[in-house]
């Protein structure tokens, strides 16, 4: 629980709506300081980014990075929300986790978001195909 | 920068999945690795939101051949996290027996192969055939070798009859003779020692930075097991230890898996003893999930199996997400195998244990021309499924 009241006190003010569970924390973070978040949870609290899941919901795009802080055996989970369902973009924590790289090329290919500050922003799964049809995932809710 | 490329696959007599690794050398020294995935594309996280929870369980389970308890134990894990279900204390320990099984067989497998890769048969053959007798448990214990059907939300499918504890026994008994005897050739044998010692070194930080997981990091010095650290089922009742080593190499990694199945030995025997005494209920009647999110996790033989799970109270997830230890543990092969010869390249992109199974599970449908088609995939294997009906009764 200490963890938890370190993280609410040193993020104070960058942290919007709580959802906590046991052994779980959902928290929303807004774009900008996603990458400030992502690197305390990362360095200061010594998370390991489990992996990160995109999903479209009827308020925009969300993408849940799910961190596992083994210590403790918890989960710190800040969410970005995405209002822009047609050019979708946020940062990437790829400058600061190494781990995240992978995940956010996956996110940007099924899921169409853009990462800006992706040290390699291929595609991860269909990098030899031409033609490949855009942002699969999210076919069944567009049509 | 050396310009001379060596193409590894995508299909190669030497790997058992389809996957490519891009080799860059200067002489015979490898400077980087490119891997490219994407071969084994399936679509399971699509079709899990199409399929009800108990469906899921089926199709996670075919995600891998050789983790199919902990794909779909991650997945109840996930569903039972959104409410908080609990499971009867039987299940548990059946749950952990039948996940512990599972290691000792994986480990086996990828020893063999580690064996074989480094044209070392003699230790692929002591594994293989160690092995079997564990798969024939399986079959004793859920009718099948490989995906099992065990898992259910709330519970297990199926118990385990009394009758088949002492045999479960007397193999693990034979099982713990042999792995002794390949730990000790393990630590005694010159040509694991000079093959495998210092060969494809993961730092403890690299580790940490590419959010490596299982025996890939814990050869690494980095004591994570998601068994010790979310005890779930029956971890926190039984005592066992998790093996962490510091050097990182490939040997590392060939100790740290010998010595967890010695740990997975002692646990099934904790289990078997609890589940000689304990009768009780296997399933809790789990009547609706209600709307939230949750996470599952279990510490695969690869080490930790992700599943995310978001629901909206109707009895499909609403958004599934998997995510295999291979997935992470793979792209640590652009660090582990900078600066080694070629010939020590394969084991070293071998001994994370890859398996693409896991690591792929979206799709993209394109038709022969390359034109992305609009049908889906339940659709697609509907018909392939036809096909084969007529093929198989005209």
């Amino acid at each position: 629980m200490a963890e938890t009241e370190g993280l609410l006190k040193d993020l104070a003010g960058k942290i919007g709506r709580i959802v906590e569970k046991p052994g779980r924390l959902y928290f929303e973070v807004a774009d900008e300081n996603i990458l400030e978040v992502a690197g305390y949870l990362f360095r200061k609290m010594g998370c390991r980014l489990s992996t990160a899941t995109a999903m479209e919901m009827y308020r925009g795009l969300e993408v849940l990075y799910q961190f596992s802080h083994d210590a403790s055996g918890r989960y710190f989970c800040p969410r970005v929300v995405i209002t822009d369902r047609e050019v979708p973009k946020m940062h990437s924590i790829a400058p600061v986790v190494k781990g995240a790289e992978w995940i956010e090329r996956e996110m940007a290919e099924l899921f169409g978001i853009t990462f800006e500050g992706h040290p390699f922003p291929e595609r991860l799964l269909t990098r030899d195909n031409d033609k490949v049809p855009s942002r699969p995932l999210r076919l069944r809710r567009l049509e | 920068m050396s310009k001379t490329v060596i193409p590894i696959g995508p299909f190669h007599p030497l790997l058992e999945e389809a996957e490519s690794f891009k080799i860059h050398v200067d002489g015979e020294t490898v400077t980087d690795v490119e891997v490219d995935i994407g071969y084994m594309h399936r679509g399971h996280e699509f079709i899990s939101e199409r399929k009800t929870f108990t469906q899921s369980i089926y199709l996670v389970e075919r995600i891998c051949g050789i983790c199919s308890t902990s794909h779909p134990l991650a997945f109840v894990h996930a569903v039972e996290d959104v409410d908080g279900t609990e499971i009867p204390t039987r299940a548990a320990y059946i749950r952990t027996l039948v996940g512990e099984l599972e290691r000792i067989h994986s480990h086996l497998l990828w020893l063999g192969l580690a064996g074989h890769f480094i044209g070392y048969d003699t230790l692929w053959m002591w594994a293989w055939r160690y092995r079997e007798p564990v798969l024939e448990l399986f079959e004793k214990i859920s009718g099948n070798r490989n995906h099992y059907g065990m898992m259910r939300v709330g519970g297990v499918a199926r118990d385990v009859r009394p009758e088949d504890i002492p045999e479960i026994a007397k193999t693990l008994d034979m099982i713990e003779k042999k792995m002794d005897m390949i730990a000790k050739a393990a630590a005694d044998d010159p040509v694991l020692r000079t093959r495998l010692k210092g060969v494809g070194v993961l730092s403890r930080q690299a580790a940490v930075d590419y959010c490596a997981v299982g025996p890939t990091a814990r050869a690494s010095g980095v004591p994570i097991d998601v068994r010790k650290d979310e005890p779930k089922d029956a971890y926190g009742l039984v005592d066992f230890k998790a093996v962490v080593l510091e050097n990182g190499d490939v040997y590392d990694k060939l100790v740290v898996r010998v010595l967890e199945i010695v740990e997975s030995v002692k646990i099934v025997r904790q289990c078997l003893k609890k589940l000689e005494t304990e009768p009780g209920p296997i399933l809790n009647d789990v009547k609706e999930i209600t709307a939230g999110e949750g996470i599952g996790r279990y510490e695969a033989p690869r080490g930790e199996v992700f599943h995310y799970v978001r629901t909206d109270g109707s009895n499909r997830p609403l958004r599934h997400k998997v995510r295999a230890p291979s997935y992470v543990n793979i792209p640590t092969c652009s660090v582990s195998c900078k600066g080694i010869p070629l010939a020590d390249a394969l084991i070293t992109l071998a001994s994370v244990d890859p398996c693409y199974c896991c690591t792929e599970r979206a799709v993209s449908l394109v038709d022969r021309r390359g034109e992305p088609l609009s049908v889906d995939v339940l659709e697609l294997s509907r018909r392939k499924t036809e096909l084969l009906r007529r093929d198989i009764y005209g």
